[in-house]
């Protein structure tokens, strides 16, 4: 269905950045990703070194946990969205056991694009993560032109 | 005054009169007195006057009778000397004599009243006519010159005749005149007794004319000027607000003026003591006030009076504060500024509010409210304040233990939460993996031998009933918590049981039940969260198709009572076992252990389905249901708030006006 728009070794090139502390998440997610053919994978279990990563590596999506130690989510969401230029759509899509309406709320306030609570479908993520690409991909295409 | 009570009848009548009446007495009685005493007066001097005529009249009859007898004399002597020398000079007494008898004895016969006196007249005048013919007898025979001798014989009989008859007319004249002395003495005695009888009426006019003077001075005394003066007493004390002088209720414009004066008293007096018995009750209430002091202050900030609230506030006596200035309540870093802030805030705008330190006589200190109110008089003058003074420590106090309070639930709340996320994560994080790798294994199965494939559909049915689990019992405990926002609104509770349905209806069908939804026309709209309420209904069909084994049917179906609506799943199962169903909504508590493998199910799901219920409002329950001769099934119901009003909100507060001081 994306087919039509974007070709999909477009989005599957796309640079994706998973975060989380958790290192058998990371291990699915890789799993995941690496199923839908995606080729440009990075994965970091220690959230301090996220910052850096975000800037050194520019993702074209992120992957995100909120619950974790030191640094935890919601403070990179906003360390995120204050390093990116206005009009520039870099997805945030985050991933968390934490299924409160509480933290649902407060992440996409923050600038979360997408919310998947865990333990999550499989397919389910691919899906949303494909989606978020496509739009991203679209929209670099909108302001190139 | 108690001789002003006339209780005789008399006297009663007279107080009655008007006064125009009483005034017309007062003038009518010395003057009718005064004509009285004219009138005698006036017919006691006719009367003397009556008796003087008669004694001229008496003087005059022996006058003219003296008269007659003189004239007669000389005319005798003047006829007589012409009869011896028959000179006619002689005759001029008697000529005279004629001339003036007529007129003398005409006067004579006027005068005399007398019966006697008059006989003795008829027998005068006789002896008068006889004399004069004699005379004139003699003065004939004189004159004639006829026979001298026969002419002397016949004159010396004349003569002698004559003189005869003049001497018994002398002695008539005496009768007459004897006759008349008396008739005088008698009529000079009743000159000087009608003389003596005027003097004594004359003192006796004046004397009542005195005693009627005296008299109606009395009257005008008793009947207007004491009454008048009681009148003015009782004015007087009317003004002083004194009781009155009792006075008759007497009907004249005196007697009415006093019923008046005596209505306007018993008013005043009414009212007077209406205004003290208020005045009293005001006073002992305000005294009687425990929890407020009440007190007024005069124009310099003295304490001028103390009730009981203020003396437990302060602990001052009353003997022991009034007269002192009202900054000795103030602690001394006050003292010397804030009184005189407050009083002027008073006077400025009419009262002040103040809240903060004050101190008891014993010098502790107490967290209090005041209002000072200025007093002003009808002209606006300041006659000093009213002070009211609450100890508002207690209230203090327990506000900022609520405050703790508060801030304690609060961090409580927010622990909770903290917990709850915390466990979610923990717990669904290794489930992660667990079902994600197992859900890869899934897709990928047709690569394993079926042993292994079947391990992994046994590790993924696992794995999905531990997170209904998980899910069930965070669901339980944030409800329980209170952390769990309930999306409360107003839908309808049809549309809702209609989609349930067209979800439910395959699950059902898979158990080879019917499922029938069975709703009356109109729109039931509820007040609660939709999502949750969706939860519990799905969970009570999910029961009834897993449980009825035996039955063919489940049935959802709504009515509304007493402002509820009510969802009932019924199926015509084998239905509880009674002493089972007191356990039916406890958590963990599945029934029918022996059926475990046949059937799946956290054994949570009721006791969620309690939980949510019962967080939107409503309640939960379960009774047999008889669906046919001999058969039971069961039956589940939940009610609902019924909306109070779909376009409104359930529920309207009104912010209550405090009004200012």
């Amino acid at each position: 269905m994306t087919a039509q728009l974007v070709a999909p070794a477009d989005i599957t090139s796309r640079r994706i950045l998973a975060i989380d502390d958790e290192v058998a998440n990371i291990l699915l997610l890789r799993s995941v990703l690496e199923r839908e053919g995606y080729t440009d994978i990075h994965c970091l279990t220690d959230p301090t070194k996220a910052m850096r990563a975000y800037i050194d590596l520019e993702p074209d999506i992120v992957l995100l946990d909120l619950m974790m130690p030191e640094v935890d989510g919601f403070e990179l969401l906003e360390a995120f969205s204050r390093h990116d230029r206005p009009a520039e759509f870099r997805p945030v899509l985050v991933l968390t056991a934490d299924t409160t309406l509480q933290a649902r709320r407060r992440a996409l306030s923050l600038g979360a694009k997408d919310f998947v609570a865990k333990p999550f479908d499989v397919i389910e993520v691919g899906l949303r993560i494909a989606n978020l690409l496509e739009t991203r991909v679209l929209y670099q295409r909108l302001n190139s032109s | 005054m108690p001789e002003l009570r006339p209780s005789a009848a008399p006297l009663r009548f007279w107080a009655d009169r008007p006064l125009a009446i009483k005034g017309l007495v007062f003038i009518a009685i010395p003057l009718a007195i005064l004509f009285a005493a004219l009138a005698s007066l006036y017919l006691s001097s006719t009367a003397e006057e009556r008796a003087e005529a008669d004694v001229r009249r008496a003087f005059a009859i022996q006058r003219d009778t003296y008269q007659v007898h003189a004239l007669l004399s000389q005319a005798a002597a003047g006829v007589r000397g012409y009869a011896l020398t028959g000179e006619d000079r002689f005759l001029e007494p008697y000529s005279v004599a004629e001339r003036e008898l007529a007129p003398t004895i005409q006067r004579l016969d006027e005068a005399i009243e007398d019966p006697g006196v008059r006989n003795e007249y008829a027998t005068l005048t006789n002896l008068v006519d006889a004399k004069r013919q004699g005379l004139g007898e003699i003065v004939r025979v004189s004159r004639g010159g006829e026979d001298p001798a026969s002419s002397r014989a016949v004159l010396e009989a004349e003569l002698s005749a004559s003189r005869d008859v003049l001497e018994r007319l002398g002695s008539q004249v005496d009768v007459i005149q004897r006759r008349e002395a008396v008739l005088l003495d008698q009529r000079r005695a009743r000159v000087d007794e009608v003389r003596s009888r005027f003097l004594l009426l004359t003192a006796i006019s004046a004397l009542l004319g005195l005693l009627g003077s005296i008299a109606a001075v009395y009257l005008f005394s008793t009947g207007i000027v004491r009454r008048v003066r009681v009148l003015e007493g009782n004015a007087e004390r009317l003004a002083k607000g004194e009781r009155l002088d009792e006075l008759p209720d007497e009907a004249d414009e005196i007697g009415r003026l006093a019923q008046r004066l005596g209505r306007a008293s018993a008013l005043l007096r009414a009212r007077e003591k209406e205004l003290s018995e208020s005045e009293e009750r005001f006073r002992l209430v305000v005294d009687r006030v425990r929890d407020y002091g009440i007190f007024a202050l005069d124009t310099e900030g003295r304490v001028a009076t103390w009730n009981l609230g203020a003396e437990r506030i302060k602990g001052w006596q009353a003997s022991e504060i009034l007269g002192r200035h009202f900054s000795s309540f103030y602690p001394p870093e006050t003292r010397d500024f804030l009184p005189q802030q407050i009083i002027d805030r008073a006077i400025h705008d009419g009262s002040a509010e103040d809240e903060g330190w004050r101190v008891r006589r014993d010098g502790t200190r107490f967290w209090a409210n005041v209002v000072i109110t200025a007093l002003r008089d009808g002209k606006g003058t300041l006659r000093g304040f009213a002070k009211v003074t609450r100890d508002m420590s207690e209230r203090r106090r327990t506000e900022e233990e609520l405050r703790t309070a508060q801030d304690e639930a609060i961090a409580a709340s927010r622990a909770k939460t903290a917990l709850l996320s915390r466990t979610s994560h923990e717990l669904r994080t290794p489930m992660n993996a667990i079902l994600g790798f197992g859900q890869l294994l899934e897709i990928d199965e047709e690569n394993f031998a079926p042993h292994h494939r079947s391990a992994v559909t046994q590790i993924m049915k696992a794995g999905r009933h531990l997170l209904s689990l998980i899910n069930d019992l965070l669901d339980i405990s944030s409800i329980e918590a209170g952390v769990s926002e309930l999306a409360i609104e107003s839908f309808d509770l049809h549309e809702l049981l209609a989609e349930v349905h067209s979800i439910g209806l395959p699950l059902v069908k898979q158990s080879g039940l019917a499922f029938s939804l069975d709703l009356p026309e109109r729109e039931v709209v509820v007040s609660a969260d939709k999502r949750r309420a969706l939860q519990v209904v799905l969970n009570l069909i999910g029961n009834s198709a897993k449980y009825n084994r035996t039955g063919k049917a489940v049935r959802l179906s709504s009515r509304i009572e007493k402002h509820m609506a009510i969802v009932e799943v019924e199926d015509d199962g084998p239905g509880i076992d009674p002493p089972d169903v007191p356990r039916l909504f406890t958590a963990f508590d599945r029934l029918g252990e022996q059926n475990r493998s046949a059937t799946e199910g956290t054994g949570l799901g009721l006791a969620l389905s309690r939980s949510l219920v019962e967080s939107m409002k409503g309640k939960i329950g379960y009774e047999p249901a008889s669906t046919g001769p001999g058969r039971l099934g069961a039956r589940f119901w939940f009610s609902l708030p019924l909306a109070v009003d779909a376009t409104t909100p359930t529920s309207t507060l009104t912010p209550i006006e405090v009004p200012e001081e």
